[in-house]
C-alpha cells in the first residue's frame, strides 16, 4: 500500500475513525489499531472495539493498492505533530512508513489478517435529517445508563410511533422521551436497541444534510458523508417505560431555563458529593433552591416563577436536573410533580416533543 | 481453602504534620504478650504456664505466647509446630479474635481519657500524642505511668509504655520496657521508658540496625556489606552512598530515622476510606460459578464491615489477578450508597460476568470505597420501578401494577438495609456462621468470611496484623 495525502484530510479521518478504537486495556491488541485499506484513490480507515466500529473515507493520491493495520494512537500522534503539507505513507511487510518533509517514521504494524472482520448490514437504507436527529439523540442519550450491568439500559430505543420516530432512554433514576414526528424511517411496530455510546459517537461526528440508516438483525449502519458508523444491537425488551408515565399531575411549575439552570448550577456548587440532593421548595410566587452539605455549609437562591399546586419541597440530584433542563430547547420549561417521591416530569412549555421524567431524592 | 487471604482498610490523608516537632511527647502503648494475657485473665489456671496462642492446626503460626513460652526459645509468627518441638508441656489454644477486640476497646477507652489524640496501630497497639495535655493532666512520663495503673486496675492486664519525642522513638522505648524472657527465666520489665528530648541519638546509636522500623533481612543484608551494624553506623553513612544502596526513599527514610527524626503525626480516628477482601487461590481457578459464590463470600464479608464501620460504599471494584500475574480491575459507582451483602455481590458479579476467567484465576477481591456516612435516610435516591415496568416473565410473580414509581411500599434499599441489619443482631448474638446467603450453605455449614476466623491459618498474615489493624475498634 502506499499514497500520498494532505496532513489535515488524513489527520481528520484517523481522528474519527480514531474514536471506535479500543481503549481498554485487555482488549485484544489489534484493536488498537486502526485498519487503513487503500483501493485507487480512496482510502478507508476503520477503528472497532467490535461493539461499534467507525470507517472514514478520504481522497488521497493513491499509488498502490493494499492494506495496513498500524497502532492508532501512536499513528495519530505522528500525524498531528508533523508539519502541515502532504504526507507520504508506504506499507511494507509488517512496517508503515510515514513520511512528511524531512520526518520520517516506521511503525510496527500488526498483521492486517488478525483485524476482525466486520458485519455489513445488507437492510434497506432509510434517510434521516441529519440536525434533527442529532439534536434528538444529544437529549436523549444522557438518561441511558453507562453501567454494563444493566444491558439493556445503556441503550437508546428507536421505536415507530405514530407515524413517526421515537427515542427513549433510561437509566432508571430518569427517562427521556424524544419524539421526530413526520421521521416515519421505521414500519409500524418496529424497534430497534441502540447502544447510547455509538449514538453519542454519532453525534460527535461531522455533521451533514442526512443520515442514511441501514439496518440488519444484528447491527445497525449509521452513513453521515464520508463516515460510516456500525454498532451491534442490544437484544432484549426495553422496559414497558409508558406504564412510569403519569397520567396526571396536580402540581404544575412553569420557570424560565435559564435562570433554573444557572441557579441550580451556582447551588450545585455546595453539593460536595454526588448524593447530596437540591431542594426544591415551590410557592405560587417562586422557588426557593437550597444544597445543605453538613460539613461544608448552605447554599440558597430564589427563582421567579409561576406555581399553581400545594406549596412542597422535592428534592433532585442536581446533575439529573441539570441534565433534564440543558435538554430543553425552549425559554421556559414545565415541571410537574405529584409529590415529593413520585416521578416528576419536565418538559418544554410550548412543544410537546421531549418528556423528561426525574425521580426525586428523599429527603427527611 | 484459600493459600492466603487478606484484608485491607485503606484510611484518609494525614494531618499535617506538627511545624515544631521537637516538643512533641509521643507515647507508645503496647500491652505485653496480649492475646496469651487475655486467655489467663478468662482462665486464671493457665497463669505461670507456657500458653501459646495462634493456629492449632498443621500449618498454623504462633499469634502471641506467653513469657514463661518465650523462656523455651517460642516467639510469634513461628510455625506452631516448631513451639511444640521447643515447649511440648506448653499449653496451645486457637485464639478469640472476638474476646481479643472487645478488650482492645476497652483499653481504647482508658486511653482515650487521657488524649484524644489516640491512634490504634493493632489490637495491642497505639500511640498517643500528650504534648497538649501535659499542662493539664501531667508530665508524659507521669501519664504513661497512669495509664499502666489503669490498665492494670481496671483490665487487670499488663502493658509496657514508650515516652519520646517521635513514634518510633516511642515504640522502640516500649520495647525496651517489656520483660524479657531468657534462659534464665521471666524478668520484670521497666514498664515504662522515657526517651528525653536530647537523648535520641544516645539511645538509637547502639541498637543493631534491624530494630528500626524498615529494616527487613533484606536490608539488612546489603546495610552489612558497607559495614553497617548499628543504627549509629548507618547515622554516619552518607545520604547518598544510602539512597544509593537501598533505593531511594528508603533510604532517605532510614538516614532520618537513624537520626532520631520522624515527622509522622499520630493520626487519631483515622477514618476508613475503603474496605477490600480478596484471597489468593492454591490453584488457579475457572470454575465461573464457584467464583460467582466466592464474589457474594467476599461481598458479604466486605459489606459486613462497611456497615459497621457505620458507612455506605458508593463504588465497588472488583479485583481479578490471573495466573500470568496479569491483573484487572473494574469498579462501578452507584448513585446511591451500598451497604448489604447483596447488593455489593450483584455489582461484583455484573463486573464479573463481563471477564474472560478461561486463563485462570489466581486471585479475586471484592472492594467497597467512597465510603460516606448514611445518608441520614435523608437523600435516598427514589429509582423508576423498572422491574414492574418489565414485560411479563413467565411464572413471575409480579402481577401487581400500582401507582408509577411505587413509593408507597417502602424502598428496596430501605428494606435491604433493614434485613441487614437483622443479620448483624443475629449474628452478633448467634456467631457469624448462624445466617448467611442460601448460596453459600455448604455440608459443613455456612461458608461465611470474616474478620477474626482463623486468621493464623495456613499461609495467614502475620500475626501482628491478624484480622486487619482497625477491625475491633
Amino acid at each position: 500500500m502506499k499514497f500520498r495525502c494532505e496532513r489535515d484530510v488524513f489527520l481528520e479521518a484517523l481522528s474519527a475513525a480514531g474514536r471506535a478504537v479500543a481503549s481498554r486495556s485487555g482488549a485484544l491488541p489489534v484493536l488498537g489499531g486502526v485498519r487503513l485499506a487503500l483501493s485507487g484513490d480512496t482510502l478507508k480507515a476503520t477503528g472497532t472495539d467490535l461493539d461499534v466500529t467507525i470507517t472514514v473515507e478520504a481522497a488521497v493520491s493513491g499509488g498502490a493498492d493494499g492494506v495496513s493495520v498500524a497502532p492508532a494512537r501512536l499513528l495519530t500522534d505522528i500525524v498531528r505533530a508533523v508539519e502541515p503539507g502532504a504526507v507520504v505513507l508506504e506499507a511494507e511487510a509488517d512496517e508503515l512508513r510515514i513520511a512528511s518533509g524531512r520526518s520520517h517514521f516506521t511503525v510496527r504494524t500488526h498483521p492486517s489478517g488478525d483485524f476482525p472482520r466486520l458485519p455489513v448490514p445488507s437492510g434497506d437504507t432509510l434517510s434521516l435529517p441529519a440536525a434533527e436527529l442529532f439534536e434528538a439523540l444529544r437529549q436523549v442519550t444522557r438518561a441511558a445508563s453507562s453501567e454494563d450491568s444493566r444491558p439493556i439500559l445503556t441503550g437508546v430505543l428507536m421505536a415507530a410511533e405514530a407515524g413517526g420516530l421515537r427515542l427513549v432512554a433510561t437509566d432508571s433514576y430518569r427517562l427521556a422521551v424524544r419524539d421526530l414526528p413526520g421521521v416515519g424511517v421505521l414500519a409500524a411496530g418496529q424497534s430497534v436497541l441502540v447502544p447510547s455510546r455509538a449514538l453519542s459517537e454519532l453525534t460527535r461526528l461531522p455533521a451533514s444534510a442526512d443520515v442514511v440508516l441501514r439496518l440488519g438483525a444484528h447491527d445497525a449502519t449509521f452513513e453521515a458523508g464520508p463516515v460510516s458508523l456500525t454498532t451491534r444491537l442490544i437484544e432484549g425488551e426495553f422496559p414497558n417505560y409508558r406504564q412510569l408515565i403519569p397520567s396526571g399531575y396536580p402540581n404544575r411549575l412553569i420557570v424560565g431555563r435559564e435562570p433554573l439552570l444557572d441557579a441550580v448550577r451556582r447551588v450545585k456548587l455546595l453539593a460536595r458529593d454526588a448524593t447530596t440532593p437540591v431542594r426544591i421548595a415551590m410557592r405560587p410566587t417562586g422557588i426557593d433552591l437550597t444544597v445543605v452539605t453538613t460539613d461544608w455549609g448552605t447554599a440558597t437562591e430564589d427563582v421567579d416563577a409561576k406555581y399553581e399546586g400545594a406549596e412542597m419541597t422535592v428534592a433532585f440530584n442536581p446533575a439529573y436536573l441539570i441534565d433534564g433542563v440543558e435538554a430543553i430547547a425552549s425559554d421556559e420549561i414545565t415541571l410537574d410533580t405529584l409529590d415529593a417521591l413520585k416521578p416528576a416530569t419536565l418538559r418544554p412549555t410550548e412543544g410537546d416533543d421531549l418528556l423528561y421524567l426525574l425521580m426525586p431524592v428523599r429527603v427527611s | 481453602m484459600p493459600a492466603a487471604v487478606s484484608e485491607t482498610e485503606r484510611v484518609g490523608p494525614r494531618p499535617p504534620a506538627r511545624p515544631d516537632r521537637r516538643l512533641r511527647r509521643i507515647l507508645h502503648v503496647d500491652m505485653d504478650a496480649f492475646f496469651a494475657a487475655v486467655e489467663i485473665l478468662d482462665d486464671p489456671t493457665l497463669a505461670g504456664r507456657p500458653l501459646v496462642v495462634g493456629g492449632t492446626g498443621r500449618r498454623g503460626v504462633v499469634a502471641s505466647c506467653s513469657y514463661e513460652a518465650r523462656v523455651f526459645g517460642v516467639h510469634s509468627a513461628m510455625p506452631t509446630a516448631q513451639a511444640r518441638r521447643l515447649c511440648p508441656h506448653a499449653v496451645f489454644v486457637p485464639g478469640r479474635h472476638d474476646r481479643y477486640a472487645e478488650l482492645s476497646r476497652s483499653i481504647h477507652a482508658v486511653l482515650q481519657r487521657f488524649t484524644p489524640l489516640v491512634e490504634g496501630i493493632s489490637l495491642d497497639e497505639a500511640f498517643l500524642d500528650v504534648t497538649g495535655s501535659e499542662r493539664a493532666v501531667g508530665p508524659a512520663e507521669e501519664i504513661a505511668w497512669s495509664i499502666r495503673s489503669a490498665i492494670a486496675q481496671e483490665l487487670r492486664l499488663d502493658c509496657s509504655v514508650g515516652v519520646a519525642p517521635a513514634k518510633f522513638l516511642a515504640k522502640l522505648a516500649s520495647e525496651a520496657a517489656k520483660p524479657t524472657a531468657g534462659p534464665a527465666g521471666v524478668q520484670p520489665g521497666r514498664g515504662v521508658v522515657v526517651i528525653r528530648p536530647g537523648e535520641e541519638l544516645a539511645f538509637l546509636h547502639p541498637l543493631t540496625i534491624e530494630t528500626l522500623w524498615g529494616v527487613g533481612p533484606a536490608t539488612a543484608a546489603r546495610l552489612r556489606r558497607l559495614g553497617v551494624h548499628t543504627v549509629g553506623d548507618l547515622a554516619a553513612v552518607p545520604c547518598d552512598v544510602l539512597e544509593a544502596t537501598v533505593g531511594r526513599a528508603h533510604g532517605r527514610h532510614l538516614g532520618q530515622l537513624a537520626r532520631g527524626v520522624d515527622d509522622r503525626p499520630v493520626e487519631p480516628e483515622r477514618e476508613t476510606k475503603s474496605v477490600s477482601q480478596e484471597e489468593t487461590y492454591p490453584l488457579d481457578r475457572r470454575d465461573r460459578d464457584g467464583l460467582r459464590d466466592e464474589l457474594l463470600r467476599m461481598a458479604d464479608a466486605v459489606a459486613t464491615r462497611v456497615r459497621r464501620a457505620g458507612r455506605v460504599g458508593r463504588t465497588v471494584t472488583l479485583k481479578v489477578r490471573f495466573g500470568d500475574f496479569t491483573t484487572l480491575t473494574r469498579s462501578r459507582t452507584e448513585p446511591a450508597g451500598v451497604a448489604d451483602g447483596q447488593a455489593i455481590a450483584s455489582i461484583a458479579r455484573a463486573l464479573f460476568d463481563a471477564i474472560d476467567v478461561t486463563r485462570g484465576v489466581r486471585l479475586l477481591g471484592v472492594g467497597v470505597s467512597s465510603l460516606a456516612a448514611p445518608g441520614p435516610a435523608s437523600a435516598e435516591q427514589m429509582t423508576l420501578d423498572l422491574d414492574r415496568a418489565a414485560p411479563p416473565r413467565p411464572g413471575g410473580v409480579r402481577g401487581d401494577t400500582g401507582a408509577p414509581g411505587g413509593a408507597e411500599r417502602p424502598s428496596p434499599a430501605a428494606r435491604r438495609a433493614a434485613a441487614s441489619g437483622a443479620v448483624d443482631s443475629v449474628r452478633e448474638r448467634f456467631g457469624a456462621a448462624s445466617l448467611g446467603p442460601a448460596a453459600l450453605l455448604g455440608p459443613g455449614g455456612i461458608r461465611v468470611k470474616r474478620t477474626g476466623d482463623a486468621p493464623w491459618g495456613p499461609g495467614a498474615e502475620p500475626p501482628g496484623g491478624a484480622g486487619g489493624p482497625r477491625s475491633g475498634s
